[in-house]
């Protein structure tokens, strides 16, 4: 059986680009959302975000590519670009025929769209950019990656709400394991601070309306809790077999171990009041990991932030793990940077890795009361030192998708 | 010459590339990778800036540049 190495990481978020400044900002242990100031969003109920700032001062990529592309494949070309640079992946000596790209996102792109779909109303069908066409769609990002570079490997495209970029990561891995490709790029984007892509996430209801104060408005398992703040990004890993990477003298971060994954089958948006789906997925996971509940040191939580989504996760959490779960930290670094959504577990994963690394246990920010029906630790507010074998990252997607990943520093 | 300097400047500008990468003895695939979606804006753009009208096969980004020049030259001095 091959191993799942990770040796790669790249990131694009709000608290940084590279994984350099997105860690050190993260160990700040503090808030990077703010009021969206980029259009005019005074009129919606959630009008704060993470936002990327200084996208184009770390881009690689030609203004001329730029203008025919949405920002999230923008986006992901640059998080692709710093994860080949961090795995030291010399391009001119691989295969590009076995090398694939695995992404996911939740909503596609909207910038790009919502301005030419205007030009196009306006001025009529020589108004719209051509590019419209091949910009907007889920797997444009995974095209674009692809061409940039040469790749023309097994590759695809998830999309599975917040859980989009857990499931491209294990569809990578998987790849990898069934000897389709030898390296994978996998991860995800989403750029969802666009006027009708904010709009849709308002209509979904899960926001923060916390707008006086954007920084203690994503404050997961905390009693005063009130859903997620946006965020924008991407994240990408590296994936190959661990004898490739050691043949390359290259030593990894972690192991990608296992996953479990499972549908509440209950409704369309909400998730199930019934926690099963979700402990068969915590439990499949453990099993296919071959990681024991003793084992397990670190759960990066979904957190989703509203009310009932973290009450069900707590439960979930307690009934699989019993009295094993007081030894486990529990953490949602993401209460720092925004919800992801379709890129999230990406840069989970890439948080948790970084935790394996540094032994570090990144908090919950803006926990203050404890929640009696969210009965757990999250690692309130401060960074906790602790060594991470054994790590598990919970996502769930709208509509009772379940996925967790199970990852084993090296 | 006008024309020719308003196509090259037109198309430049549709690409972001310099004018000087425009050869005009090679196709625009060979001087600077245009794809054929590119092509459709570059259509659309001379159309916007001299009001020449071009259908899809006329104008092509594997035929040398001189010769679009030639062709947008022809229709333009026909309509005037």
């Amino acid at each position: 059986m091959l191993e799942i190495a990770i040796t790669g990481l790249g990131v694009v978020s709000p608290c940084g680009l590279k994984k350099e400044t997105f860690w050190a900002n993260l160990k700040k242990c503090q808030s990077f959302v703010d009021e969206i100031k980029r259009f005019d969003a005074s009129g919606y109920p959630s009008r704060i975000a993470g936002q990327v700032h200084q996208l184009d001062a770390y881009s690689p990529i030609s203004s001329r590519l730029i203008k025919r592309i949405d920002i999230f494949s923008h986006m992901a070309l640059v998080a692709s670009s710093e994860a080949i640079a961090d795995a030291n992946l010399n391009l001119e000596l691989i295969n590009k025929e076995r090398v694939g790209v695995f992404m996911g996102n939740a909503l596609g792109g909207w910038l790009f769209a919502e301005t030419e779909l205007r030009d196009l109303y306006i001025e009529g069908r020589e108004g719209i950019s051509p590019y419209m066409a091949s910009a907007w769609f889920p797997a444009a990002p995974q095209g674009q990656i692809t061409i940039y570079y040469g790749f023309k490997g097994y590759s695809k495209t998830v999309v599975a709400d917040r859980a989009s970029s857990a499931l491209a990561i294990w569809y990578g891995a998987k790849a990898i394991r069934d000897k389709k490709v030898d390296f994978v790029l996998a991860g995800g984007m989403e750029a969802p601070i666009t006027p009708y892509a904010l709009l849709c996430a308002n209509t979904y209801g899960g926001l923060s309306k916390n707008n006086l104060k954007p920084k203690e408005a994503y404050r997961p398992f905390d009693l005063y809790r009130d859903g997620f703040v946006l965020g924008e990004g991407s994240g990408v890993v590296i994936l190959e077999d661990i004898k490739s990477a050691q043949a390359r003298g290259k030593r990894p971060y972690a192991f990608i171990r296992g996953i479990g994954f499972s549908c509440d089958g209950f409704h369309y948006c909400r998730a199930s009041l019934d926690t099963k789906a979700l402990e068969f997925a915590i439990n499949e996971c453990l099993v296919d990991s071959k990681f024991s509940k003793e084992e397990i040191d670190y759960i990066c939580l979904d957190a989703e932030g509203t009310v009932i989504a973290d009450a069900l996760e707590a439960t979930a959490l307690k009934n699989v793990f019993r009295e094993n779960l007081e030894k486990i930290s529990l953490s949602a670094p993401k209460s720092m940077f925004g919800n992801l959504l379709g890129a999230q577990t990406a840069l989970d994963l890439i948080v948790t890795v970084l935790s394996m690394q540094n032994s570090l246990v990144l908090p919950t920010i803006n926990f203050e009361q404890k929640d009696p029906y969210c009965n757990i630790q999250p690692t309130p507010n401060r960074a906790v030192n602790r060594e991470i074998k054994k790590a598990l990252i919970i996502a769930r997607g709208r509509g009772g998708i379940n996925v967790v990943l199970g990852v084993e520093k090296f | 010459m006008r024309i020719k300097e308003d196509v090259i400047s037109t198309i430049a500008q549709v690409l972001d590339v310099e004018k000087e990468k425009l050869e005009v003895d090679k196709s625009l695939y060979d001087s600077v990778g245009v794809d054929s979606t590119e092509m459709v804006e570059i259509r659309i753009a001379l159309k916007k800036k001299l009001g020449v009208e071009l259908l899809d096969r006329e104008i092509t980004n594997r035929q040398p540049l001189n010769q679009i020049i030639e062709i947008i030259e022809k229709k333009l001095n026909a309509n005037s």
